[in-house]
């Protein structure tokens, strides 16, 4: 039973692990940091004179400040930081999971056994959202842990710490999805990881300037990460759409990846 | 030679081939890359597949596996189409021209991994493969040389006892000892009615194995016969000695004589096909003592059907 996907998780458990190790690092550093931060009006003041585009791009919104436990962490963890270390991670493996083995020349020694090109873009779709699972529990885990030691808990529930990691990780699997999309239609890695990481830095250029500029509020809302940032999850929790509209973009990229390719040459 | 019995064995006539290609085209833009093949292996068969490289031998065999889909005309095995039913696979030993797996992997987790895949490890057959090749499962493929990476694609191609083997250049890399093995393990699969295509760009190690020969330039088969017939066709050297000095003119207008030479009393020709001809001429020369053969030269068949711009038929 899923041969195909376990091989991918036996082939980057020893990465995966390090990635654990960096995540629950940074956590670990942000939470220690915190009380250096807590009660520094004057950090405030600064933050506050910025002009809003650029706290919004920031991650800071106007009812919290940045040495509030929401303002920090939002700020210097949940818009930024953290959405891009799983980006980097999902969209590198997803880039891999077709056109990347394929280009190794790998692939087609796994396709010459009884298994479908369907199979294999399932499970290895199937893989990237375990491994990216186990990043988001680690993560979140960490956080929730040190939360209470270092008093990022006040007017901060765990729950809501969750909802943000998970906000981020779909934001990552949307655009993973992208990548996985390209490239096991066509075969080209680069050509994957080009296309899915010019869109997700454009995304995250426009959430940023979406905050001064009302014109580009239509294009905001096509934009995963305004789909897992727009709603504050840190504050709020997830709404309905900040997680299934990306579960659901996810899922059709998927499916017509996989389609494709079970159509066509292989390079 | 001691395989010519094995290679004058004719294929039983009633089975269906298990590889077949009709009229299989590929073409890349504006590169036709395999043109109108049609060619057949039954069960128990081996057949040699020649061709210099970049001839289509690897495409073929991507077009046979499903990797790429026909632009026209039709492969199959065992009377499935490759793209189809992937339970298919489950019959069939690849090995690629370019063998590679994850560097980090061990022989024995590709044989459990692809034992898994294919409904369960046969671990006597693979610890009997790699004993034989002399291989150690153990070492990741990344520190392995050329040679000992070829032994674990061996063992995968092997390991599930297949019924069709198609190999893309088996014997890259493999030292003479372990060759002798494999083409064994070759020898008794056809024993037990695999069938075999077998692709190299050299003739030699084919013809110790293979009862038929596929020759293919530039996409298309210009040659599909047997090791004998091939070698009717082929180009013979021969060195005549006669009781007295001998002139080349002697040959003169004998067919199937292109080359003729004399020094004193010996003469060299080279005949392309039958010798006959040539002999009737040798004997009106100053009395023939003594015919020597220099070799066929399948070499020089071969330089011929590769080389440019001459068709064979």
């Amino acid at each position: 039973m899923l041969a195909v996907l376990r091989q991918v998780i036996r082939r980057r458990r020893l990465g995966t692990l390090w990635w654990s190790l960096g995540l629950i690092g940074f956590a670990a550093l942000l939470a220690v940091a915190y009380p250096t931060v807590r009660g520094n009006r004057a950090l405030d003041q600064t933050f506050a004179g910025l002009p809003p585009g650029v706290q919004a791009a920031l991650g800071l919104d106007p009812g919290s400040g940045l040495t509030s436990p929401v303002g920090y962490l939002n700020s210097q963890y949940f818009a930024n930081i953290l959405p891009a270390l799983f980006l980097v991670f999902a969209i590198g493996l997803a880039a891999w999971s077709i056109a990347g083995d394929e280009a190794g020349g790998t692939l087609e020694l796994l396709l010459a056994n009884p298994v479908s090109r369907g199979r294999v873009a399932a499970e290895r779709a199937g893989a990237l959202v375990a491994l990216l699972a186990v990043l988001t529990a680690v993560s979140a885990a960490t956080l929730v842990l040190l939360d209470p030691v270092v008093g990022l808990d006040k007017g901060l529930a765990g729950d809501r710490v969750v909802a943000a990691t998970v906000a981020s990780a779909l934001l990552a699997l949307t655009f993973a999805a992208v990548a996985f999309c390209v490239g096991a239609s066509t075969g080209r890695r680069s050509l994957a990881l080009a296309v899915s990481a010019t869109l997700a830095v454009a995304g995250y250029v426009i959430e940023g300037l979406a905050a001064q500029a009302p014109g580009l509020r239509p294009i905001r809302a096509a934009s995963p990460w305004h789909w897992a940032l727009g709603s504050a999850p840190l504050r709020h929790g997830l709404t309905w759409e900040s997680w299934l509209l990306p579960l659901a973009v996810s899922l059709a990229l998927f499916v017509l990846g996989a389609a494709v390719f079970a159509r066509r040459d292989l390079r | 030679m001691d395989t010519s019995r094995e290679r004058d064995r004719p294929a039983p006539p009633a089975t269906a081939p298990a590889i077949a290609t009709d009229g299989l085209t590929k073409r890349f833009g504006r590169l036709t890359a395999v043109s109108e093949l049609s060619l057949e292996v039954r069960p128990g068969e081996v057949v040699g597949f020649l061709g210099p490289n970049g001839a289509g031998k690897t495409t073929t065999i991507r077009l046979l596996l499903g990797f790429l889909r026909p632009s026209s005309g039709s492969a199959s095995i065992l009377g499935d189409l490759p793209s189809g039913d992937s339970h298919l696979r489950r019959r069939i030993g690849y090995l690629p021209g370019d063998f590679r797996i994850d560097p980090a992997m061990t022989g024995d987790e590709l044989f459990s991994w692809f034992g898994a895949l294919r409904g369960g490890v046969n671990r006597r057959r693979v610890g009997e493969l790699v004993r034989r090749l002399d291989l150690d499962p153990s070492r990741p493929f990344g520190q392995l040389s050329k040679g000992n990476r070829q032994k674990i694609g061996l063992v995968q191609a092997f390991q599930h006892d297949p019924d069709v083997l198609i190999l893309d250049e088996p014997s890259t890399g493999l030292d003479p000892l372990i060759q002798r093995e494999f083409l064994e393990l070759v020898r008794e699969a056809a024993e037990r009615d695999v069938a075999v295509l077998f692709s190299s760009h050299v003739l030699p190690e084919v013809e110790r194995v293979a009862a038929r020969i596929a020759i293919i330039r530039a996409g298309h088969l210009v040659a599909m016969a047997t090791v004998d017939e091939l070698l009717d066709r082929a180009r013979h050297r021969l060195e005549l000695r006669f009781a007295g000095p001998v002139s080349p003119a002697l040959f003169a207008g004998a067919p199937g004589v292109v080359e003729a030479e004399a020094r004193d009393i010996t003469a060299t020709i080279a005949v392309d096909g039958a010798v006959g001809p040539a002999m009737e001429a040798a004997l009106r020369g100053p009395g023939l003592l003594r015919v020597r053969s220099a070799g066929d030269d399948l070499e020089e068949l071969f330089a011929a059907l590769y080389g440019p711009g001459k068709e064979a038929g």
